[in-house]
């Protein structure tokens, strides 16, 4: 690629990863670099890393060794991690909303604690981002009362407020039912097609054939194919790959 | 087709004729005319308007109306000057309207500077016709009202009837106290009269009328605030009429009872600090942090209380002691630290509240640990995710939910720590245990003195589990 090593905003080099005091390796040497904008799908077995891989791009996993650098800061000497963190945004398979919170206060909390704006501004931001996931009715209701898709979308605009430059969804609709998960990848192409640059953990294929710039299959904590989706959909080189693929395509 | 009146349970609903014809409405209704109409007959035709109490070397104490007999009966009993009562002497007055219960409510009016100790009499006599009045309004509802049978209004209806008859008969213990020569003095002038009996049976309608109607009502009726009610009327009771010794005993222990609570209230404080930074040392990811609070709760919940309390007060100074001096032997220039260290006295109260918090920090260190824990763990992955530092993440998001869980056995270590209090009486701390202690070594009556501090506490323990109970449903949330 004709990219130089600054327009890289994510640069993982030689990451691993182990569990149990080294029994379990989840990431085996992985290499990555992901442009501005871009739109990147991980696909890959259970167990092959993929969590790991994202949750070591915003730290809350500290790799083994390898580097990982975000908008050109080396994740293992910043001095405080949570301002890199709140540049990444993160979608969890359980939504992870705060249930003692509305939908609001979800979104207001990080923004006044952690960018310190005053509570109207915030509340706007909030607002601003409900309409456009499609709920601005459900500002004052808890999660519990919401559908599941109500909720991720809600969990996709609390990361969107803190204005991030890169998001991260692992498996994102994988907790939904099959009606839920259109209304939640609506938002997400959405999302691709304003530029924002995008790790996705998932296996909506339609999504990746759609948005994604560039698909990456794991296996066993590796790298196994990297490369775009038609050339994956049409002609995958590995035969793990096309072994992977025929399970999901039945 | 059939209609379907929205909410077609006895809420919304009206009344058919069968049932406005419902015994319980007609008793109701009858039982608060009874009692309206029983105002008018005499009740209590005379009052007491003067009692001199006189003693043998020649002190005579004279009360003026209103003569609160209980406190007679104490001056009486107690003869503080050390001398003998000689006798008492009473006038009586007739009541205006032959002393019918209105004429009282009035002539109660004509003392206003006396309000303050007008109050119960005025109480008495005037609840009946309240719970009369609310009865004949709740009637009215259901008979008349367009919403039909006001359902909510039956627990409060239940309560208010309920009251009744146990003023009435407080209403005569204020005229009639058995145990007083005041009574034989007044010469059954002061016996409850036609209108007080009548006003008595229509209370006791109104109480059973109202207390049929509960099924009708998904409300609960009945709860754990009566008992505390109930025992708290009760200590009062005792108290006011059989005022010796009990009145004394109050009096005796009342700031023990301060204390007591001054020291719990304190304690409690600090103990929930401690459980905070203890529960947090227990999931810290430090392997110092963690073995620092696990070694604290592991050791202390190991050892007594009591034995704990007695090591801070006996064994405690004369650690400091030998530290002082290790300290000055050390080197020179430390004379005035060990010195220090050697002067160091705690006060018998901070002993108290240093082993109440070191001993109950152990055990709620446990209970916040075990309900951060339940929290999930991806609450924190999303907080930290977004930004927020580990403290930010606990304060905001962690805790607040946490305290949903941590609250019950909390409250119930609360009311623990209120009873255990009493073992600090080893401590020279004057709480509610060591003031009934020195009460019966003075006078030997250990039944009347323990069962009066065992009342004290039932009281206090029995209201903070209802408050405990009440903040837990404040707290609940949709989930
Ligand atoms: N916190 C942890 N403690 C111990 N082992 C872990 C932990 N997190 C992940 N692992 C292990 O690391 C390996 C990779 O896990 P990871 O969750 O990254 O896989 P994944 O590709 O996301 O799988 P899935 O599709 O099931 O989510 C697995 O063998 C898993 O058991
Ligand atoms: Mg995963």
């Amino acid at each position: 690629m004709g990219a130089t090593e600054d327009s890289y905003i994510i640069q993982v080099k030689d990451l691993r990863k182990t569990f149990h005091h080294g029994r379990v390796v989840a990431l085996d040497g992985i290499s990555l670099n992901v442009p501005k904008g871009q739109v990147t799908v991980i696909i890959g077995p259970s167990g092959s890393g993929k969590s790991t891989l994202l949750r070591c791009i915003n730290y809350l996993e500290e790799p083994d060794s390898g580097t990982v650098i975000v908008d050109g800061m080396v994740l293992s000497e910043v001095e405080n991690i949570n301002e890199v963190r709140a540049e990444i945004g993160m979608v969890f398979q359980q939504f992870n909303l705060f249930p003692h919170l509305s939908v609001l206060d979800n979104i207001v909390l990080a923004q006044r604690v952690v960018r310190k704006r005053s509570r109207q501004e915030a509340v706007e931001i909030a607002l601003d981002l409900l309409k456009k996931v499609g709920i601005p009715e459900k500002a004052d209701a808890y999660p519990g009362q919401l559908s599941g898709g109500q909720q991720q979308r809600v969990a996709i605009a609390r990361a969107l407020a803190m204005q991030p430059k890169i998001m991260l969804f692992d498996e994102p609709t994988s907790a939904l039912d099959p009606e839920m998960i259109k209304e939640v990848l609506d938002v997400m192409l959405e999302l691709a097609r304003e530029g924002m640059t995008m790790v996705v953990v998932s296996h909506e294929m339609g999504f990746a054939r759609n948005a994604a710039d560039r698909i990456i299959f794991m296996d066993a904590g590796k790298i196994v194919e990297d490369t775009t989706p038609e050339q994956l959909f049409e002609a995958p080189k590995e035969q793990r790959t096309r072994e992977f693929l025929s399970k999901i395509l039945h | 087709m059939a209609t379907i009146e929205s909410g077609s349970d006895l809420v919304g609903h009206r009344l058919s004729a069968a049932e406005r014809r419902d015994w319980r409405f007609l008793a109701l209704f009858l039982g608060a005319l009874l009692v309206l109409l029983a105002y008018f007959a005499p009740m209590f035709p005379y009052r007491i308007i003067q009692a001199t109490t006189r003693f043998s070397k020649g002190t005579t104490i004279v009360a003026h109306f209103p003569v609160l007999i209980y406190r007679q009966h104490f001056i009486q009993a107690r003869h503080p000057l050390k001398e003998e009562l000689r006798d008492v002497q009473v006038r009586v007055a007739p009541v205006g309207h032959a002393g019918s219960g209105w004429s009282w409510l009035l002539a109660l009016w004509e003392y206003p500077s006396y309000i303050p100790r007008l109050f119960s009499y005025l109480l008495v006599l005037l609840w009946p016709v309240l719970g009369a009045l609310g009865a004949l309004l709740f009637v009215g509802q259901a008979w008349f009202g367009a919403k039909g049978l006001p359902e909510r209004w039956i627990p409060l209806t239940i309560y208010l009837t309920g009251l009744g008859p146990l003023a009435l008969v407080l209403a005569w213990f204020h005229q009639f106290d058995f145990s007083t020569r005041l009574l034989a003095l007044a010469q059954g002038s002061l016996q409850p009269r036609v209108g007080f009996w009548l006003a008595l049976v229509g209370t006791l309608v109104m109480a059973f009328a109202a207390l049929a109607l509960r099924r009708e009502t998904r409300r609960a009726v009945g709860n754990w605030w009566i008992l505390v009610f109930v025992i708290g009327v009760s200590t009062w009771l005792l108290v006011r009429f059989k005022p010796y010794p009990f009145l004394e005993i109050w009096d005796f222990i009342y700031d023990g009872i301060l204390v007591t609570l001054r020291l719990v209230i304190t304690s409690f404080g600090f103990i929930l600090l401690v459980s905070l930074l203890g529960g947090l040392g227990r999931i810290s990811r430090s392997r110092l942090i963690y073995g620092i609070a696990s070694l604290y709760v592991e050791i202390i919940r190991g050892i007594p209380l009591l034995v704990q309390l007695l090591f801070i007060w006996f064994a405690l100074p004369q650690v400091f002691d030998s530290f002082g001096k290790l300290l000055i032997a050390l080197s020179p220039a430390l004379e005035k630290v060990g010195q220090w260290w050697i002067d160091l006295r705690l006060s018998p109260f901070t002993a108290a509240v240093l082993g109440l918090t070191i001993c109950y920090g152990a055990y709620g260190s446990e209970i916040f640990r075990a309900g951060i824990s339940s929290i999930h763990h991806g609450q924190m992955e999303a907080a930290r995710s977004l930004g927020m530092t580990y403290f930010q993440a606990m304060r905001h998001i962690i805790l607040p939910q946490a305290i949903r869980v941590i609250l019950p056995p909390v409250g119930n270590e609360f009311v623990a720590l209120l009873k255990d209090s009493s073992l600090v009486s080893v401590l020279a701390v004057s709480d509610l245990t060591r003031r009934g202690r020195e009460y019966m070594a003075r006078t030997f009556l250990s039944f009347d003195t323990w069962i009066m501090v065992a009342l004290c506490y039932l009281v206090l323990t029995l209201f903070s589990s209802r408050a405990v109970e009440f903040i837990e449903a404040k707290t609940k949330f949709e989930h």
